[in-house]
């Protein structure tokens, strides 16, 4: 695929692709909900260049569902009422996920760093960090069942 | 959503043929991460971005035992800055600092290099670098210099460095006994940062974020006029995040705390 220079992950994903699971709204790196993550490190796809991602592996939260299974961190979103109007989700999600990945057994001062750069302006943010600890154990405990 | 300008892209992983490309109207970038919102801003606005983060010359973080330093190529991410074991063993302040930069998607993409050249007063790598008395490496096509942090940047947003120029590596001693690193932060910029190394004899000051660049002064241990001298003589900045005047408030109640010294 080809794209121009000036092309923004976000445009690409949204405008192109017709992924709209990645919303933009600050387009300063500020909020968050435009979290997708490159190579799983978690970006600002509404300030990265697509042609950046040239050779590397992208996911966004399309691609976290495996058919009709959601991700356990997209339950456990669910089971703790981590949402309301939901604009932010797919960026919280999005950067739980890319904690989970990096440090599966975070502490609550790693989830609260990780969390920091995503704003939500409903639920008052105790929800959403409740999800991401029940992801956690969850996974935690996936895991050692794949162990024994 | 702001749609930026037509932009052109050099790339390539030799560093040669990047310094060959930069110039007027060829800038330099590596994360991207102010500059793409400047320049969807129109506050830049370059012709050809010429990529860095794929160079491997700008990309190693190593050590040298025999002098006692570490040298970390500008295009190294804040996360592997924060994450790398030889940072976290030798300059621990500074791999805590760059584990606190913005946010998790800027500590991802965001560069030392970055951070520097764009020279924004609100930033704690600057502060912290010149207070472990790092230097900067900057070539161009045609040569190479050595500069103190406070040599590269001298203003806001503002270095030293010419149109041709790119920073290559910032070597840094390592950490002194004594160091650390303070910063007073509400959004997601620091407001005020201020990193010490104190001994028996000395206090060394540095103080970022606030002030136009960052402000390094050598006293000797004690010498409480100096500090308030220093302090008062400041030039805080005035913006959403306060006036001067509590600024200057705020610093000194951390220095009085940290000092156990009136400022
Ligand atoms: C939301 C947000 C929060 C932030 N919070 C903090 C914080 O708490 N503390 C902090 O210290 N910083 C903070 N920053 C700043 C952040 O550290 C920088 O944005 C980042 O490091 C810049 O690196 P980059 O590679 O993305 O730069 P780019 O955007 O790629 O480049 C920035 C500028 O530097 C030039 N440049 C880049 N590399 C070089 C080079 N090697 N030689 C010459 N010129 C070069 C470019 O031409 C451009 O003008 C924050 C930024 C954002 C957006
Ligand atoms: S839209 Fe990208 S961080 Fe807000
Ligand atoms: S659920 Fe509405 S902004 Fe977070």
């Amino acid at each position: 695929m080809l794209v121009p220079v000036r092309l923004t992950v976000a445009e690409l994903l949204r405008d192109r692709l017709g992924l709209t699971g990645t919303k933009v709204s600050c387009e300063m790196q500020v909020c968050g909900v435009c979290t997708v993550l490159v190579d799983g490190d978690p970006v600002s796809s509404c300030a990265t260049l697509a042609c950046d991602l040239d050779g590397t592996e992208v996911l966004t939260v399309e691609g976290l569902a495996r058919g009709r299974d959601l991700h356990p961190v997209q339950e456990a979103f669910m089971d703790a009422n981590a949402l309301q109007c939901g604009f932010c989700t797919p960026g919280f999600i999005m950067m739980a996920v890319a904690l989970l990945d990096a440090h599966p057994d975070a502490d609550q001062a790693e989830v609260r760093e990780w969390m920091d750069g995503n704003l939500c302006r409903c639920t008052g943010y105790d929800p959403i960090e409740t999800a991401v600890t029940v992801a956690a154990s969850r996974l935690a405990a996936a895991t050692a069942e794949d162990g024994q | 959503m702001a749609v930026l300008p037509e932009l052109g892209l050099v790339r390539s992983s030799d560093l040669d043929e990047v310094l060959a490309a930069v110039g007027h109207d060829y800038a330099p970038y590596a994360g991207g991460t102010e500059l793409v919102p400047a320049t969807g801003l129109g506050l830049r606005r370059p012709a050809v971005i010429v990529d860095l983060k794929r160079v491997d010359a700008l990309k190693g973080i190593e050590v040298d035992a025999g002098a006692g330093s570490v040298t970390i190529g500008a295009a190294v991410t804040h996360r592997r800055l924060s994450d790398h074991p030889v940072v976290r063993e030798h300059l621990p302040t500074l791999a805590a600092a760059a584990s606190h930069v913005g946010n998790a998607r800027v500590r991802s993409t965001g560069t030392v290099g970055g951070n520097l050249c764009f020279a924004e007063p609100r930033s704690d790598l600057g502060c912290v670098l010149l207070a472990l008395g790092a230097t900067a490496d900057v070539r161009s096509a045609t040569g190479a210099r050595t500069l103190g942090i406070d040599e590269l940047i001298v203003g806001a947003f503002e270095t030293s460095l010419a149109e041709d120029e790119i920073l290559t590596t910032v070597t840094v001693p390592f950490e002194p006994a004594g160091m650390s690193y303070w910063k007073l932060q509400s959004y997601e910029r620091p407001t005020l940062g201020v990193a010490l190394v104190v001994s028996d004899s000395q206090w060394e000051v540095t103080v970022g974020a606030a002030t136009e660049r960052p402000t390094r002064i050598v006293l000797a241990a004690g010498d409480t006029a100096g500090l308030a001298d220093f302090v008062g003589g400041l030039e805080l900045s005035d913006d959403m995040t306060g006036p001067p005047d509590y600024k200057r408030s705020v610093l000194r109640a951390h220095l009085q705390r940290a000092l156990g010294a009136a400022a």
